[in-house]
């Protein structure tokens, strides 16, 4: 029966490269480094992991990671605030917090500058 | 806080030492990184990496701006930028000195205390309903006590327990409360003068009430207001004692008309005590409820007695004499859901109790599962969620080393603390009631 069968390789094709074009996850970013270092998915993998437990701690000592050409991490304090539920008018403490923040370099706004709009 | 900049060569330098490979191949995958992050992102990818966060494009609209200096107006492109969102794992690592902190709603923390006072007023009559029932007891006890007669006491009240089926033995019960009259009728009537100040719990009154009202309608003598018996009652108290003739009395209990008011007055006896054996049976801690009954059906009869002797010293006087009868049934009915209204209100309020004495039972510290060392950013209430899976239950480890701790909010470092083994239900996080115990302690020791 091959008429069938091509229709589902036709589906499974489109619904992959829909998936491939939204989002890349760890897994294809671990396969696209491999492809371009030439090494194995696991070397990699390793070494991502190491490189993210390395930055994680950086910024849990409130450090500033500067990556040229990329941007900084650097982790933000967050004050106390008050905030208002527009419905009740309950007044809310919002106690201060810690968040990471990412800045991109000039060097990759520039990059990104050229970059047409689409949507 | 001092912000030091890492480098990527630090990073580099880092990651080497750590994954034990050669600076250039370190310094290769980052590159190689941070060049596939790039390129992802400039297909119009989102790019996620574990435990780390997501890159993702984000567009700016373009807008117009005006120049400062000159006026003139400038047109900003849109353009493009790099948004990280940092993931779950690393917002919780990096915020963890903060973790602690929670929202605090400001004016539902108000709510709230309305709400605990609300409480204490509920509980308040609760206890003062339980201090009555014991004074009552302990009358019901003197009363015993110098009665002759408090074995017929017990057989009368074990005989109109079976008179909820059998009406037979109705007329054999008349015969022993004569017993008990004949034998302790002045002291009886003496301890419930003693009584009446006393008895002021709610089920008390509607049960009066309503064997008035089987009086007024059955007895035609007995047919005036309540108000009016209480006047007579209080005004020919003393007197009562001094004139009361004890033949006719008991003549007068052999009419026939008296002998349906007993009826009446023992059908509700026996509902009334049957709810009370019924509350004994099913539910033990009714025990109390129980004894209150019992005072209430003794404190009743001497009251109807009270009542006839009092009926026949004023039927000679006209002017109280009003004809006010209520349908016997109505009221009768309405005692009885009253009753077991109270039943409820009390087996409902039993249970939720159990917990307020484990929380109002002093806490005595004697085992302890562990103790930990307090160090710069240790603060009881993580130590508390540690142990507990609840931070609000700090409290309970500040009680358990109070005179390590002068201040809670501020412990000296290296303080070593013992962690107390709690009561499961003390602890319970999926019980909100726990929770509001630790919070109003928490109240106590932080204000």
């Amino acid at each position: 029966m091959p008429i069938p069968d091509i229709i589902l390789n036709l589906n499974c094709f489109t619904i992959h490269e829909k998936i491939a074009y939204e989002s890349m996850n760890n897994k294809e970013l671990i396969a696209s480094m491999a492809l371009k270092m030439n090494a194995p998915k696991s070397v990699v993998a390793v070494l991502l992991e190491t490189t993210v437990a390395t930055c994680t701690e950086l910024l849990i000592d409130a450090k500033t990671i500067g990556f040229q050409s990329f941007g900084n991490f650097e982790v933000r304090k967050k004050d106390e605030r008050l905030s208002v539920h527009p419905s009740t008018q309950v007044r809310t403490l919002i106690p201060p917090k810690l968040v990471v923040n990412f800045k991109q370099s000039n060097i990759l706004k520039d990059k990104l500058k050229d970059l047409p709009h689409h949507d | 806080m001092i912000k030091e900049k890492i480098s990527s060569q630090e990073i580099i330098d880092l990651v080497a030492s750590k994954a034990s490979v050669s600076k250039r191949a370190a310094e290769e995958f980052l590159k190689v990184m941070i060049a596939s992050i790039e390129e992802a992102l400039m297909a119009g990818e989102v790019v996620k990496i574990k435990n780390f966060g997501t890159f993702k494009l984000l567009w700016n609209e373009p807008r117009k701006s005006v120049n400062v200096q000159t006026g003139e107006e400038i047109k900003i492109n849109g353009y493009y930028k790099v948004g990280f969102v940092p993931d779950a794992v690393l917002k919780e690592q990096v915020n963890e000195p903060f973790a602690h902190l929670e929202p605090v709603e400001l004016d539902g923390e108000i709510k709230k205390n309305e709400l605990i006072d609300e409480a204490d007023l509920v509980s308040d009559p609760l206890r003062l309903f339980n201090e009555q029932a014991s004074e009552i007891k302990n009358l019901i006890s003197e009363i015993q006590a110098l009665s002759a007669n408090s074995n017929v006491i017990a057989e009368e009240e074990k005989k109109i327990q079976k008179t909820e089926v059998e009406n037979e033995i109705i007329n054999e019960i008349p015969q022993n409360t004569q017993e008990l009259i004949d034998g302790s009728n002045e002291e009886d009537l003496d301890l419930v003068d003693i009584e009446e100040p006393v008895k002021t719990e709610p089920s008390h009154s509607p049960l009066k009430s309503s064997f008035e009202n089987t009086i007024d309608d059955k007895e035609q003598p007995l047919e005036k207001t309540t108000d009016n018996e209480e006047q007579t009652i209080e005004n020919t108290d003393s007197k009562l004692l001094s004139e009361l003739p004890s033949t006719p009395y008991l003549a007068n209990i052999h009419s026939t008309k008296k002998k349906k008011v007993w009826l009446w007055v023992l059908i509700i006896i026996a509902i009334v005590s049957g709810l009370g054996v019924g509350s004994y049976i099913f539910y033990p801690p009714a025990k109390e409820f129980s004894a209150q009954t019992f005072a209430n059906c003794q404190y009743s009869i001497a009251k109807v007695t009270e009542n006839i002797s009092i009926s026949d010293m004023i039927n000679s006087v006209s002017k109280w004499f009003t004809p006010a009868p209520k349908p016997v049934s109505k009221a009768v009915t309405i005692v009885i859901p009253k009753d077991t209204n109270e039943l409820d209100s009390i087996n409902q309020t039993l249970p939720v109790d159990s917990l307020q004495v484990l929380f109002e039972t002093p806490r005595v510290y004697t085992d302890f599962i562990a103790s930990e060392r307090i160090t710069p950013g240790n603060r009881l209430t993580i130590i508390s969620k540690r142990y507990y899976g609840s931070k609000d239950f700090w409290v309970y480890i500040f009680e358990a080393n109070k005179e390590r701790i002068s201040n809670p909010d501020n412990i000296a470092v290296g303080t070593l603390i013992r962690i107390p083994k709690l009561d499961k239900r003390l602890i319970d996080t999926a019980n909100p009631r726990c929770l509001e115990k630790a919070k109003e302690l928490h109240d106590i020791y932080i204000r």
